[in-house]
């Protein structure tokens, strides 16, 4: 039933250890922190020395004072000492600190980047694109570079810089030495580096079981009437012990190479130590090395191997990070299908609006299929226009071509004689407000979400629009009344309030034009009244593009447009479509008769 | 672990220490393995020091290198032994207790699940039993080590000078102390910074799934603008996390390095005057040093023995719930012969909270191979006594008896082979057609499977599926609209050829022809005697035997369809609301 457990997915895949391309671009960000990283890289030096230091003080009072008894001057030197450590102390804490706060700051802006490009994207691309990965990119992806910076990328030059130090040092002490040095590190290097890399797919192995074993509790706990109705508890056992015991086996793997990781490079440290005593006492029989060099020597190499383990564990670090960037910029390169016009060319809409509207020879698909063609359409200021047809007719693509979520192939749209291509997006969608036949609701207060946390809608002003729609009688029977927080997408809320919420929201929003789309869902007798009633007060004063599902509003426009297969084949009054017995007359007759026959009936 | 009496803490353990039993030797070994690292390890530094001397006198060098390789390679394989096999335990404590978690889980029923959220149940197999796996696995190791430093060295310190090593130790109490205090808070703090990203995170995904509406109302300036607000408070917890994380490292050094000040300041006087040799001055410091490391991770694992301990206390509380099943009626082996499908209820009264009651003395008698409707408002009781009649919930005694035997004395098996339901909720699970159809029951062959999805009227569409019943249902494979979650759960059901059949209004998003199609269809359906729905459509109870027509928990009236039309007010209104959804409904096709 299972697939086999799939380490290797897109957004698990490691990148290169280092992709210079990538962190170049990435150093950018880094840029206006450019201080706070040479502090960054002070630091460590500075703490080394104060370590150094440390046991000099303490061999320079052993050598002076204890061992000739003579106290002039100890406390002197335990002074010097104090100071070290607090020293050591102080700037062991602000080097932490530092890279953390980097790593914050480096990927705050990037994340508000990557968002804010987001925001600029248009609805293709959404359809294209999974919300799930798109979520990812800006939470977990981002960590994962914020991880690098703030885990390991400045001590990384740090241990590279202690690496390459520490190795001229010992070419200086005996090129002989560090000849054997040389052949065998690498190996070290080597060994170590896979035994880690190994490690970590073990690692992902286990966290991939681990959420299998989450996910099939979950489903088991929410199919619990199906698994006991059908008695299925054996086969659930067996299954989830299946994956237990593929998790307690993968386990011991992880362990041994954790175990394994962490001895080998001890052993190979000690290792090393032990060839070069050996080939140093052939040396020293030459009379080419002192006993001095040598410790010296042994002493630098036991150092060597510290970085060593540290870049081994900075490895998937890095690796992980260098992805996760690949894919932040690969979005970041993701340019909007719908833009503002450049600024020469953009026009400033008609003030004041007066909500003119014309298509003119629109034609708009999606690939080779033709969504809508040879549209044609003159709204005058404050007409109100009812769009009706069958499913699949092209009426919400109308919609968005109006307020440029969908770009048409020919032809141009106008409100008051300006092209809406023209205009900054942010004033044409003001200028046209739109309600969808799903109210989208967000988390956070019913006013929060009839003012889409406008700062500039005052607590007044949504109240206002509340009462307008008659919103306001179910909210304030609500513990909290407008400060109510609705649940998850608001799934407290009945069909019929969610509608209601919306038309509240373009209240608040006062847009000079209305564009809707009705919603199909049934409701209450209620809110049936109450959504019609708000309709009304809607549409006086503004020219209203409508998609209508009921009679009642219908009966309610200016005109009514018929739409088929993407063209516009009837247009008139109710009265004069009726007698046309038309497309129009059939779709009534169809749809809209039980409305006429069945009396709403109130509870 | 605050205010533990050993009792308290026994009863507290007592679901773990039963899979300790068979581990004594296990920890022996470990504790064995862990003294054999350690002392390998604090031989390569003498060795050193032997091999250095060796190389000044050229005498013997060969065999002190020999050895410094047989000791590195020595505390290489304990090491490894020791880590791999007391890691390991606490993995066989963790394996047994999921296991055991799981398994409690099953057994445990449906008035359990309702005061749980499944996603904490699901947490608690994961985060929460990891957590008493660390108070195995690195807590035992933990201990080891602080046990061993401490008995290793103590005796000798004290030995060499006893007020030098009260003075040198004064710093560790400290040591403790901060590790535990750093340890909490950053415990802490970590799951702030887990919380805030969960906001972050929660608040992409709405912003992504409501992108239409910030485009058409032009809301994203202040879209950003709540997006920095968001990312600000993650990165503000994570600064006060990281300032917790960049303590504790320089901490551990201060402790040592204080500890070594204090050496030289005091020790240093003696041995200027005498009374300390050179050579235990220098051993002070080298054992100073070998104590720090341990008491910091002990200060450590008893932050994580205190999270162990709370996540074992949320586990046991799953443990210790009981099912109203007893064990024996769940384990009991299913009589053979088939049942006639008869129902009989008799004065039943039920409430899911007992100041809110369902339904109340509901007396009925169903023959069997009735087609029963129940009808009535939401909230009437209708699902409930469904449910009871699927034991889903329990049913008072003495009120609900199928073919004369009381439903509570029935077996599991045979209950369950011969009498099921359609919930409301048409739920499948996460795998091909043919595995939610089939799920493991005997019988279920390829037959059945085709028999029962003729029956839901599903085998049309099934044939247009891209593998047909090999296609993958649920989030990794193709989405099923409401009519077809449907009718696969209906087909699911009649698999098992059932005698009694339970459907709770599962006709819902199916259109009124296929629905009439499917009733048809289980008239004729072998084996299938019995059938209880409760269903919205007059179409479906126009088709039933018998009517029950229910209200706020009570029978108020039955009879046929025409019958109830010409006495009850009640269900004329409930007719005049259900002929006007049916009306929308058509509408919008």
């Amino acid at each position: 039933m299972m697939p086999a457990v799939q380490a290797d997915t897109e957004e698990t895949r490691y990148g290169a250890f280092l992709d210079a391309r990538l962190m170049m671009r990435f150093l950018g960000y880094a840029r206006p922190h450019r201080r706070w990283i040479a502090l960054a890289m002070l630091l460590p030096p500075l703490s080394a020395l104060s370590q150094v230091a440390q046991p000099m003080v303490i061999q320079l009072a052993v050598d002076r004072h204890l061992v000739t008894g003579n106290l002039d001057g100890f406390y002197g030197l335990l002074a010097a000492l104090a100071a070290l450590v607090i020293f050591q102390f102080i700037s062991g804490y602000f080097q932490s600190m530092i890279n953390a706060m980097l790593g914050q700051r480096v990927i705050s802006d990037l994340r508000q980047e990557l968002f804010a490009h987001l925001l600029t994207l248009d609805a293709a691309f959404y359809a294209k694109n999974p919300s799930g990965s798109l979520t990812n990119r800006v939470a977990n992806d981002a960590e994962a570079i914020s991880q690098m910076v703030s885990a390991g990328l400045i001590n990384l030059f740090a241990d590279l810089l202690l690496l390459i130090a520490i190795a001229i040092g010992m070419v200086a002490l005996s090129p002989r030495l560090s000849l054997v040095v040389l052949v065998l590190m690498p190996l070290v290097i080597l060994v170590a580096f896979q035994v880690t890399r190994r490690m970590r797919t073990i690692q992902r192995q286990g966290t991939l079981l681990q959420a299998r074993m989450t996910a099939r509790l979950t489903e088991e706990s929410e199919g619990r009437d199906v698994m006991r109705l059908f008695h299925q508890q054996q086969t659930a056992m067996a299954r989830f012990d299946q994956l237990n015991r593929d998790h307690r086996a993968n386990a011991d793997k992880s362990n041994f190479l954790e175990a394994l990781q962490f001895s080998f490079v001890e052993a190979a440290s000690t290792g090393v130590v032990a060839v070069l005593f050996w080939y140093g006492a052939t040396l020293m029989s030459e009379g080419t090395l002192t006993i001095g060099i040598l410790t010296a020597f042994i002493d630098a190499v036991r150092r060597l191997f510290f970085p060593i383990r540290d870049l081994a564990g900075k490895f998937t670090t890095m690796q992980s990070a260098m992805s996760a960037l690949e894919r932040v910029f690969t979005l970041i390169d993701t340019p909007p299908a719908i833009a503002d016009p450049p600024a020469a060319s953009a026009l400033t809409p008609r003030e004041p609006p007066q909500g003119a509207i014309r298509f003119a020879g629109v034609q708009f698909g999606y690939g080779a299929e033709t969504v809508l063609s040879g549209i044609d359409l003159t709204i005058a200021p404050g007409e109100r226009i009812a769009v009706v047809g069958p499913t699949g007719a092209g009426k919400s693509t109308l919609i968005k071509l109006l307020n440029r979520t969908c770009e048409p192939q020919q032809g141009v749209i106008t409100i008051d004689g300006v092209p809406v291509n023209r205009m900054p997006l942010a004033r044409l969608r003001r200028l046209a407000g739109v309600a969808r036949q799903e109210t989208v609701l967000f988390s956070g207060t019913i006013a929060e979400n009839i003012g889409l946390f406008d700062p500039a809608i005052s607590r007044a002003r949504i109240e206002w629009a509340a009462r307008e729609t008659g919103a306001l009688d179910f909210i304030q029977s609500l513990p909290d009344g407008l400060e109510s927080r609705l649940g998850e997408r608001g799934n407290n809320l009945s069909a019929g309030q969610r509608q209601l919420l919306g038309m509240t929201r373009i209240f608040a929003l006062d847009p000079p034009i209305l564009v809707l789309d009705e919603a199909t869902s049934s409701v209450d007798a209620v809110s049936e009244r109450l959504i019609q009633a708000a309709l009304e007060r809607l549409m006086t004063g503004r020219t209203a593009v409508i998609i209508a599902h009921r009679l009642s509003t219908i009966r309610h426009v200016d005109r009514i447009v018929v739409l088929a297969k993407g063209r516009i084949v009837e247009i008139g009054t109710h009265a004069e479509l009726l007698e046309r017995h038309g497309l129009f007359a059939t779709l009534h007759a169809l749809q809209f008769q039980e409305e006429k026959t069945e009396p709403v009936t109130t509870h | 672990m605050k205010n533990a009496t050993p009792a308290a803490t026994r009863t507290r353990l007592r679901h773990l220490l039963p899979l300790f039993t068979g581990q004594k030797q296990a920890f022996v070994l470990g504790f064995l393995l862990l003294a054999a690292t350690n002392a390998s390890a604090a031989a390569i530094p003498y060795m050193m020091k032997l091999a250095t001397e060796a190389l000044m006198h050229q005498e013997g060098l060969t065999r002190h290198i020999l050895t410094l390789l047989a000791l590195a390679v020595a505390n290489a394989f304990f090491r490894i032994q020791s880590r791999t096999r007391i890691f390991g335990m606490g993995r066989d404590v963790e394996f047994a207790l999921r296991q055991r978690y799981h398994a409690q889980l099953l057994t445990l029923d449906a008035p359990f699940f309702d005061q749980e959220k499944t996603g904490d149940l699901a947490a608690r197999a994961a985060a929460d039993v990891s957590a008493v796996r660390m108070f195995v696995g690195p807590g035992f190791l933990q201990i080891s080590n602080v046990l061993m430093a401490y008995v290793a060295t103590l005796p000798v310190m004290v030995g060499l000078d006893p007020l030098l090593t009260l003075y040198a130790l004064a710093p560790i109490p400290l040591v403790l102390g901060l590790s535990r205090l750093l340890t909490r808070r950053m415990y802490r703090l970590s799951r702030v910074v887990a919380d805030r990203f969960g906001h972050l995170s929660g608040f992409i995904q709405e912003s992504i799934a409501g992108i239409a509406a910030i485009h058409a109302h032009a809301r994203e300036a202040d879209w950003n603008a709540r997006f920095t607000a968001e990312t600000n408070e993650l990165s503000q917890a994570a600064i006060r996390h990281a300032r917790m994380q960049s303590l504790f490292g320089p901490m551990v050094l201060l402790a040592g390095a204080s500890g070594g000040f204090i050496i030289l300041a005091y020790g240093g006087q003696e041995v200027a005057s005498g009374r300390l040799t050179m050579g235990d001055f220098v051993a002070f410091s080298g054992y100073l040093a070998m104590l720090i490391w341990p008491t910091v991770g002990f200060g450590w694992i008893l932050t994580v023995m205190q999270r162990g301990l709370a996540a074992l206390d949320r586990i046991s509380m799953v443990l210790d719930a009981q099912p109203f099943l007893p064990p024996a009626i769940a384990a009991a082996p299913a009589a053979p012969q088939r049942w006639n499908g008869a129902i009989a209820i008799r004065n039943l009264s039920f409430a899911f909270r007992p100041d809110r009651p369902v339904l109340q003395e509901i007396t009925l008698d169903i023959p069997p191979g009735a087609l029963i409707g129940l009808a009535g408002r939401i909230g009437s009781g209708k699902s409930a006594l469904l449910q009871l009649l699927a034991r889903l919930y329990p049913a008072p005694p003495d009120t609900l008896f199928i073919d004369g035997r009381e439903i509570s004395t029935l077996p599991e098996a045979e209950l369950r082979r011969e009498l099921t339901m359609v919930p409301q909720e048409s739920f499948l699970f996460s795998a091909p057609l043919l595995r939610n159809l089939q799920l493991d029951r005997p019988g279920a062959d390829q037959e059945a499977v085709q028999e029962a999805i003729r029956l839901a009227a599903f085998d049309d569409e099934v044939r247009h599926f891209p593998k047909g019943l090999e296609t993958l249902i649920g989030e990794r494979g193709i989405t099923l609209s409401g009519g077809q979650r449907q009718r696969a759960a209906l087909a699911r059901a009649l698999v098992g050829a059932p005698t009694i059949l339970l459907l709770d209004d599962v006709f819902s998003h199916v259109d009124a022809r296929t629905e009439e199609r499917i009733l048809h269809n289980l008239r004729a359906a072998h084996r299938l005697r019995t059938v209880v729905m409760v269903c919205h459509r007059i179409a479906a109870l126009k088709q039933a035997d018998r009517i029950y027509l229910l209200d706020q928990g009570r029978i108020v009236a039955s009879g046929t369809h025409e019958t109830l039309l010409a006495d009850s007010p009640l269900y004329r209104d409930l007719n005049t609301t259900m002929s006007r959804a049916e009306a929308l409904e058509a509408l919008a096709q």
